[in-house]
């Protein structure tokens, strides 16, 4: 045999091993050995990204799918990273148009639809993922966030018509230019659209596998994301191994203001990711259970629910035989807010007149957050009075609320309106009548303490309570209907734009989710100025003014936002709860030697 | 016998057309809409109407009772709303680890009760019969819910003896690892009440004529007790632990949560938090039917236990 037929072997033996490594594991880093296990405290529902909606199963679905964007790991607050696509977006037409170029050489794992070969991650397969959330048959709960998508209105429409969504009609919205490169135009400006096709429920979709096991979507998995569900017993467990056909990345972040994030760079710098090769899932609803498996070592991470936070965490800092155990804490806040509003429509307590005003900010007036804090969240919360929560684009900390607690003044506005007290201590309409504030709560435990937590507020100002108990599905029901008339609500975001905490007072969401059904001219037109924005300083200014306006007319009282307490093993290593991401176990690591 | 039995059986149709018409309505009534909670968080009117629309629960209330109907005479409950799993293979899933921790449960604790009835009622008016009723009724004063809590953290997490929580694959390791504690628990908690009920079906027995005469003629205390007057105390007992076994259906939900065992009880709560309509009407229907079956197996189990009993 020839030299050059030998060379020419050679070169396509090692292409060929090239062409297997790419197609079968090029990854590879994950180390089957490393096994984390963590639990969800609320069951999971499925995993077809288009179809759920809870916490639990979107955290798996990030783990197998990947969307077109990401967040940085370290980054606060939470900064937009390319994830499947090759770099951030072309934005242009007043973001009304978005260029994304997906990366090359991207598989979905391995499944018998594929029938063996190794199936590329093309632009295609976004497009398609993008038209699902529009398809009637999915239920999704995401539609609306899609809904800005140019010509899907049109095809969604003669879906509900035929019965069947058409999924090769060609759209203005959705144009493949090429394999890698997908153009999304949409029916107006949006800045945040980037923000939308980062959550875990945009992760591309091989149609062919939809279609394969179309009866239960839910229960077939199949993304080009880090991991594989290899093992699902509902509502009980769920183990995910890591994907072979993943292509890895290099752990390289920039520190945050954090100063840990020193210790996390120098721990994780370099490394060849994911390194866990095995997660399993425990569904542990029980916080007592969950607890004392985390004691046992049964858990490599706990979120510390509120019920033992003064026992593991006195002071704020984990207790003696935790830290002697080496078992750190990772705090960080939710994106969210949690607040209580009051109907503005509401036929008795709703409208603009300034004695009604008077009267809903004297209410709000007379609830005390602090102690809201101290027995519902067992100090396990920051006082927050802007509703855009810490961590999210627009937060302001610097925001001094006008109705801070202050029964005093709230006496005083009543007497002052006309609200006079009866014999019976308890304050009249103007007109004589008995003054109610009706109140909607669920029959669940914390609602009870929150019930009893308003009612001696109130009695502070003399006003009556009556308390109606409803099952959550009902009040929704009545709160779609602007029927409610008040409700301690929360919003946790979904992309941490203040956009996304804003739109909750803009008066054409009433019905949907304006929950107080507050609608004002000047409100609406301000917002819609905002929505024309990109995030700047003159846009803060505006959400401060919008906010302002909210609170002037009484319309809610904001609470509080939730500290996230999780506990680490100390074989955990490289951690850092992130406030959007939320499968985190694609950036750390195990390291068992670290073990006690 | 057997035309006892078609009557019987008959007879489970009103009935269970009751428990159909009653959980409906129920459900209708303080049920929710669920497509408010599938629609999620932002969502139109237009969204609502649509799930509504696959849901089915915006037909008039006449053909959605009809469905139900249909359903359950073909046994076909369709899927779960919310996770579009099919309501059989929830069943087929959930029933084994229920049945794991309730079967043995049921054996052990009618054999340990019985067991001890017949004893203390044989030394009745004692101190040891005084200690086991007052022991029974501090046992029964006490919440299951302080049982599982002081269990769990006693021999689970500070002796070791158990996992905290957790399931596995295969019946004799679920059995072994991670039934016996939520057993143990439950079996504390059954033992009390069943003993001092079956002591006093005993009791009742225990002064017939029938045992003075078997004494009299010089049979041994362990055949009056065990032959005589068990045969005779058994139709009560056999009453209390056949109306036990419908309750197997439905679980234990609240071992089931602290220990996370994913049986029937905990996906009956799962799907009552998520308004989960097919779900609940299924298992309430099982239930119902478990019932109407088991009770008509008593009525037999008595005639195998007393021939005197006449089945009209």
């Amino acid at each position: 045999m020839s030299g050059m037929p030998r060379r020419g072997l050679a070169a396509l033996l090692a292409a060929a091993i090239a062409l297997s490594a790419l197609a079968t594991g090029p990854s590879l880093a994950a180390d089957p050995g490393k096994v984390l296990r963590i639990e969800f405290y609320v069951a999971e529902t499925g995993f077809d990204p288009v179809k759920v909606q809870d916490y639990y199963s979107q955290t798996v679905c990030e783990a197998i799918f990947e969307p077109l964007m990401t967040y940085d790991y370290l980054a606060r607050p939470a900064k937009l990273a390319p994830r499947a696509a090759e770099a951030m977006p072309v934005v242009s037409d007043q973001a009304r148009t978005y260029v994304f170029r997906i990366r090359k050489g991207i598989y979905f794992a391995p499944d018998p639809v594929f029938k063996g070969k190794p199936r590329e991650l093309t632009a295609e397969d976004y497009a398609y993922t993008i038209k699902r959330f529009r398809d009637p048959a999915n239920k999704s709960p995401y539609e609306s966030f899609l809904g800005g998508v140019m010509g899907l209105d049109e095809v969604k429409k003669d879906a509900e018509k035929t019965g069947k969504f058409d999924y090769d009609r060609k759209v203005e919205g959705l144009k493949v230019l090429d394999r890698y490169t997908l153009q999304v135009k949409l029916k107006e400006t949006d800045y945040n659209f980037a923000h939308i096709l980062a959550l875990p429920n945009t992760g591309a979709v091989a149609r062919e596998i939809i279609e394969a096991y179309a009866d239960d979507t839910n229960a077939h998995p199949v993304g080009t994301g880090p991991y594989m569900l290899t093992e699902w017993k509902r509502s009980n467990k769920i183990v995910l191994e890591a994907n072979p056909s993943f292509r890895g990345f290099i752990w390289h972040f920039e520190p945050s203001g954090d100063p840990e994030d020193k210790a996390r760079i120098a721990a994780m710098e370099g490394k060849k990711m994911p390194q866990i090769g095995r997660v399993e899932i425990s569904i542990i609803e029980e916080q007592q259970a969950a607890w004392l498996a985390f004691q046992n070592n049964e858990l490599d991470i706990l979120y510390l629910r509120e019920q033992f936070a003064p026992v593991a965490l006195p002071n704020n800092q984990v207790n003696a035989d935790l830290a002697k155990r080496g078992v750190t804490l990772n705090r960080t806040t939710d994106p969210d807010i949690n607040y209580t509003y009051i109907n503005t429509t509401d036929p008795e307590f709703g409208g603009f007149a300034k004695d009604k005003i008077a009267l809903r900010r004297a209410i709000f007036l007379a609830f005390d957050n602090e102690e809201y804090i101290r027995v519902i969240r067992k100090g396990q919360a920051i006082d927050e009075s802007y509703p855009i929560p810490p961590g999210v684009i627009g937060n302001d900390p610097s925001y001094r609320s006008i109705v801070p607690y202050d029964p005093q003044l709230a006496n005083k506005l009543l007497d002052y309106f006309g609200y006079k007290r009866g014999a019976d201590g308890y304050r009249r309409w103007p007109d004589g009548k008995a003054l109610v504030w009706r109140y909607s709560s669920t029959p669940s435990s914390r609602d009870r303490e929150l019930d009893e937590l308003w009612q001696k507020s109130l009695e502070r100002v003399g006003i009556r309570i009556r308390v109606d108990k409803n099952r959550f599905p009902e009040e929704l029901k009545q709160e779609r209907a602007c029927q409610l008339l008040s409700r301690t609500s929360s919003w946790i975001a979904d992309y941490p734009d203040g956009d996304d905490f804003m739109q909750l007072f803009y008066g054409p969401n009433s019905h949907e989710n304006n929950s107080a059904c507050f609608q004002l001219a000047e409100w609406d037109r301000l917002y819609l100025k905002t929505k024309t924005m990109p995030d700047s300083p003159e846009r803060s200014r505006l959400y401060r003014q919008l906010w302002r306006m909210v609170e002037v007319n009484g319309v809610l009282k904001m609470h509080d936002t939730r500290y996230r307490n999780m506990l680490l093993q100390p074989r955990v290593v490289g951690y850092k709860k992130h406030p959007i991401l939320l499968a985190e176990f694609l950036y750390y690591d195990i390291d068992d030697t670290r073990s006690r | 016998m057997t035309a006892y039995i078609i009557r019987r059986v008959w007879q489970m149709i009103p009935t269970l057309l009751g428990v159909i018409l009653l959980v409906f309505i129920l459900f209708n009534w303080v049920g929710g809409d669920p497509a408010y909670v599938l629609a999620g968080k932002i969502s139109s009117a237009e969204q609502i109407e649509n799930i509504r629309r696959q849901l089915g629960v915006d037909q008039p209330f006449y053909v959605q009772l009809w469905i139900f109907i249909k359903q359950v005479l073909t046994a076909n409950f369709g899927a779960s709303w919310s996770t579009n799993e099919s309501v059989s293979h929830i069943m087929a899933t959930r029933l084994g680890p229920s049945l794991t921790v309730l079967v043995p449960l049921l054996i052990i604790s009618t054999l340990v009760a019985i067991g001890l009835a017949l004893a203390v009622a044989y030394v009745r008016g004692s101190l040891t019969d005084r200690a086991v009723m007052i022991v029974c009724t501090v046992g029964l004063s006490v919440s299951i819910l302080v049982y599982i809590i002081v269990f769990q953290y006693v021999f689970a997490y500070k002796l070791g003896w158990f996992p905290v929580q957790g399931w596995g694959d295969g019946f004799w390791h679920n059995l072994i690892v991670y039934a016996s504690l939520p057993i143990i628990i439950l079996l504390v908690v059954s033992v009390a009440p069943d003993l001092r009920l079956f002591r006093t079906f005993v009791l009742d027995e225990i002064n017939q004529d029938y045992v003075r005469t078997a004494r009299a003629k010089g049979v041994s205390e362990n055949r009056i007790m065990w032959v005589h007057v068990l045969r005779n105390a058994s139709i009560p007992i056999i009453t209390h632990v056949m109306s036990q076994l419908p309750g197997l259906l439905i679980g234990a939900f609240l071992v089931e949560r602290f220990f996370s065992i994913p049986g029937i009880g905990r996906e009956v709560i799962l799907a009552v938090e998520r308004s989960d309509f097919p779900v609940i009407k299924a298992i309430t229907v099982y239930v119902a039917v478990a019932t109407m079956i088991v009770n008509l197996l008593t009525d037999l189990l008595y005639k195998a236990v007393d021939p005197r009993v006449q089945l009209k």
